[in-house]
């Protein structure tokens, strides 16, 4: 017999909560966190205009990224949990 | 009294149980392992004189804390020998350093292998390959670093191919990507030097790389000649719109054809950068920039890298044989940047 160790990260014990999801668009406020990538913004805008007029989404606001490669930068955190009740993240490759 | 290893145990008949076991647990590569047992994983941090806890690098990006035990377990079953493990230690702080950026070149579907150059004593006290079949089999160094550091991404990071690893195609170098520089034949500053660590300091720079594109000269006895057909080749390389780096290896006979026009490093990549342009037009026509050319398309041009610095000249490769090789970087200069770190042993 013998024992061999783990190579994998075992997640230290910790809670993460997360927001609700919501039952219904009507009156949400959306973010549209776009990468950069080229039509990645014409893409967005179009499912922000297809919430509103279908799912009645009350605005849409979109928010660019520094890079593709980049996780969202923490402005762009601090905004949309201000003032979004929805996000939408999407590539354009 | 040697502080606990913490990692969770599971217990196996034999080694080749043990094996099995790793490939069962998705912990493996693709290749058979070393099975981890806790000597192995010790001899692996007393080489580096490191504790279990003590943390060797933190991706934000991942939220990972990535501990010398783990990167210990990880050099184990890629078959390091534990004289290696300062060597993984330190490419593992390079890949965990913001300026590398792990979440792009981890994840990006452009499929980025990790290339780590070493300089230094260290090089040649682990027989680390710098010459001949530079990028193909034949070194354990060679194989096994690259290999642990592909591991740790893999088993710490979370960089498990098609999940958290999006590399579209990826290359064989993404299994290990590890060369030293061939300091002793070569005529020019090595590279850590270059990037400020003292001669007698050894020292590994991880790069996110595409493969190695090989260019053939055979013809040219001259400097000029040579970098004519490298950059030629190079020109329409890796993204060609804003890349971050690019590696030039020149091996045996290039390098002595270039040292013998009395060229040096800087004079390579201020050649190579201005002779790597390319005009919009072309840029246009062939589908990489959008939009319709303009009258002065023809004219303006666009450079491969921000800058001549952002070409590493590194001179390395087999005595024989009029080959060298250029390796695009991944990515542009925002999403990635090339990382030196001291390898402390």
């Amino acid at each position: 017999m013998m024992d061999i160790l783990d190579p994998t990260t075992e997640a230290a014990t910790q809670t993460i909560a997360y927001s609700p999801r919501p039952t219904a668009l009507d009156g949400k406020r959306v973010a549209l966190i776009q990468n950069t990538k080229y039509n990645s913004d014409r893409l967005l805008a179009k499912i922000g205009d297809i919430l509103k007029a279908e799912y009645g989404v009350a605005e849409w606001r979109m928010y660019h990224k520094h890079n593709a490669s980049v996780p969202a930068h923490a402005e762009i955190i601090e905004e949309v949990k201000k003032s979004a009740d929805v996000m939408v993240a999407g590539i354009g490759d | 009294m040697a502080a606990t290893l913490t990692s969770k145990r599971f217990s196996a008949q034999d080694e080749a149980e043990a094996i099995e076991m790793a490939f069962d647990k998705g912990w493996s590569d693709g290749l058979p392992v070393i099975p981890p047992t806790e000597a192995r994983v010790r001899a692996m941090l007393d080489a580096a004189r490191l504790g279990p806890g003590q943390q060797v690098g933190f991706v934000a990006h991942r939220a990972v804390s990535i501990t010398a035990e783990k990167v210990a377990i990880n050099a184990v079953m890629a078959g390091c020998r534990p004289e290696y493990m300062p060597v993984v230690v330190a490419a593992v702080e390079g890949i965990a350093d913001p300026r590398w950026s792990y979440h792009g070149p981890g994840t990006s579907t452009g499929g980025a292998g990790v290339l780590m150059i070493v300089n230094g004593p260290v090089a040649r006290d682990l027989d680390i390959n710098a010459g001949d079949n530079l990028f193909g089999p034949g070194w354990r160094a060679n194989l096994t670093i690259g290999r642990a550091v592909r591991l740790v991404m893999r088993n710490v990071c979370g960089s498990l191919p098609g999940l958290l690893d999006r590399g579209t195609l990826g290359h064989p170098g993404k299994l290990s990507y590890v060369i030293a520089e061939n300091e002793v034949d070569s005529p020019w500053t090595p590279l850590h030097v270059e990037r400020g660590f003292r001669p007698e300091q050894s020292a590994v720079t991880v790069i996110a790389s595409d493969a190695p594109h090989q260019f053939y000269n055979q013809l040219s006895p001259t400097a000029e000649g040579v970098l004519t057909t490298c950059a030629d080749d190079m020109r329409i390389s890796g993204t060609v719109m804003g890349q971050s780096t690019y590696v030039v290896v020149l091996a045996g006979e290039h390098m002595q054809t270039i040292a013998r026009d009395g060229w040096d490093k800087k004079r390579i990549r201020q050649f190579l950068f201005e002779k790597t342009h390319n005009t919009y037009a072309h840029l246009k026509r062939t589908q990489r920039m959008s939009g319709d050319i303009a009258a002065d398309d023809e004219q303006k041009t666009r450079p491969l890298v921000a800058s001549p610095d952002d070409i590493l000249v590194v001179a390395a490769g087999g005595r024989a044989g009029a080959f060298s090789c250029y390796i695009p970087g991944w990515g542009s200069a925002r999403s990635s940047q090339a990382v030196s770190k001291e390898v402390k042993r």
